[in-house]
């Protein structure tokens, strides 16, 4: 059964081989020698060429490279403007920090002004009281000396008086009151 | 089955005379006007709303057109500008008839080499017009390669000539050699698949598969090596230094 299947084929194919050759044979060669049909397909190149070159440079090429510099102009444009937003935004930039540097600057020098008026209050407060305390301290000293000088002459006075209280006792007469002041005075300068 | 040569026979859907010219509506004729007509469709239909933000058709359509403007002003410069619409309708017909001859049954307008020729003819005539407009005689020291001994001239300047009237022959040989031997190749293998039936046809199968893929490739490579190449000749016709 198979078998005859293939016999079958093989003998489909040499008929079809033969009947290609033969039909080659019948046609005579190659059609694109027959110069019978070159002026039909001259006639028609040349129709169907000039019509698509007419749509073409009429229609066609305009409108695209029409399109191709409005959407090339429009890019531009977007471009151009997004360019100057960005240059816009710099300077505003700019200008800002420009701000906040001469704030900063500005606040700088208050706080060393005031700080500078401060320390110079304080200063002269300290000054004031500092010559204030050394009156103080002055008079002080200046009463304590006097005081002393005070003392020191009642305790001069005391040793006179205690002298010649001391000089009648012993001697029963009063002493020369003249001679016993140079007496003391030599006494306290020999103690000193 | 039919001859792998079959599929490029020309036949005549409408037979027509004009001024004597046989004119007839061919088979070839459909599909050369299906390709302007889908070309424009994308170009035309496609950018119908220019927006700003393409959508998909009319992505397609400025890719296209970057794509032949770059190409245009990386290999002629400035003064390619004029010839830019040439140039491009030159790719999209020559893209859009490859692509379209890879749709079964359809047909390859450009796997003929008397349409190729014709356009490589006229770009051959198209370039060296401009460059007698553009520089007069002085055009002819294209043959003359700069920093040369004048021994090596005599031997140098006969070559740059034929190589000069050989470039018709070779843009528009190797497009229809391409699509030719593209086309033959699938349908040889098309017919290795019928021939081999349900058990040996996979493998053949399966190499149209992947060769379809790289006819779809070349369809745009040749397309592309076409403008280039134009874009290449018109920059000699235009500054004239090699």
């Amino acid at each position: 059964m198979l078998k005859s299947i293939y016999g079958a084929l093989a003998g489909l194919a040499v008929l079809v081989a033969s009947g290609t050759a033969m039909a080659k044979e019948g046609s005579g060669g190659m059609p694109q020698l027959d110069y019978h049909s070159f002026a039909p397909q001259l006639v028609w190149l040349a129709i169907a060429f000039l019509a698509l070159y007419l749509v073409m440079s009429r229609l066609a090429v305009p409108a695209i490279s029409d399109t191709i510099d409005k959407r090339q102009g429009k890019i531009q444009g977007d471009l151009d403007a997004a360019e100057k937003a960005n240059e816009d935004t710099r300077s505003l930039v700019a200008a800002y920090e420009k701000r906040l540097a001469d704030t900063r600057e500005e606040a700088r020098k208050l706080m060393r002004e005031r700080g500078e008026a401060d320390s110079a209050a304080a200063a002269a407060r300290l000054q004031a009281l500092h010559d204030k305390l050394a009156a103080q301290i002055g008079e002080a000293e200046k009463r304590i000396a006097a005081q002393r000088d005070d003392v020191m002459r009642g305790l001069e006075h005391m040793a006179e008086d205690i002298g010649q209280d001391v000089y009648t006792k012993l001697a029963g007469q009063p002493a020369d009151r003249a001679a016993l002041t140079a007496k003391i005075a030599a006494a306290k300068g020999g103690s000193r | 089955m039919h001859s792998p040569m079959e599929q490029f026979e020309i036949k005549r859907l409408l037979h027509l005379k004009i001024f004597g010219i046989d004119a007839s509506f061919t088979n070839s004729s459909t599909w050369m006007i299906i390709a302007v007509i889908l070309a424009t469709a994308v170009f035309v239909w496609g950018m119908r709303q220019r927006a700003l933000v393409p959508g998909r058709l009319q992505s397609v359509a400025e890719i296209g057109y970057e794509f032949i403007a770059g190409m245009v002003r990386d290999n002629v410069g400035d003064g390619g500008k004029k010839y830019f619409p040439f140039i491009l309708t030159l790719f999209i017909f020559i893209l859009f008839c490859n692509v379209l001859g890879m749709v079964p049954y359809s047909f390859t307008p450009t796997s003929h080499i008397v349409v190729t020729f014709a356009m490589a003819a006229f770009v051959f005539v198209g370039v060296t017009i401009i460059g007698f407009a553009r520089h007069g005689l002085h055009f002819l020291s294209l043959f003359v390669p700069k920093g040369v001994p004048f021994v090596l001239l005599l031997l140098l300047v006969p070559i740059e000539i034929i190589s000069y009237f050989i470039r018709p022959f070779s843009l528009s040989i190797r497009l229809f050699a391409n699509m030719l031997a593209g086309h033959t190749m699938l349908k040889v293998f098309g017919g290795f698949v019928v021939m081999l039936g349900i058990i040996g046809g996979w493998a053949p199968l399966a190499f149209i598969v992947v060769f379809t893929g790289l006819e779809l490739l070349i369809a745009f490579l040749q397309a592309y090596v076409f403008a280039i190449l134009t874009c290449l000749y018109l920059n000699d016709a235009v500054h004239l230094h090699h």
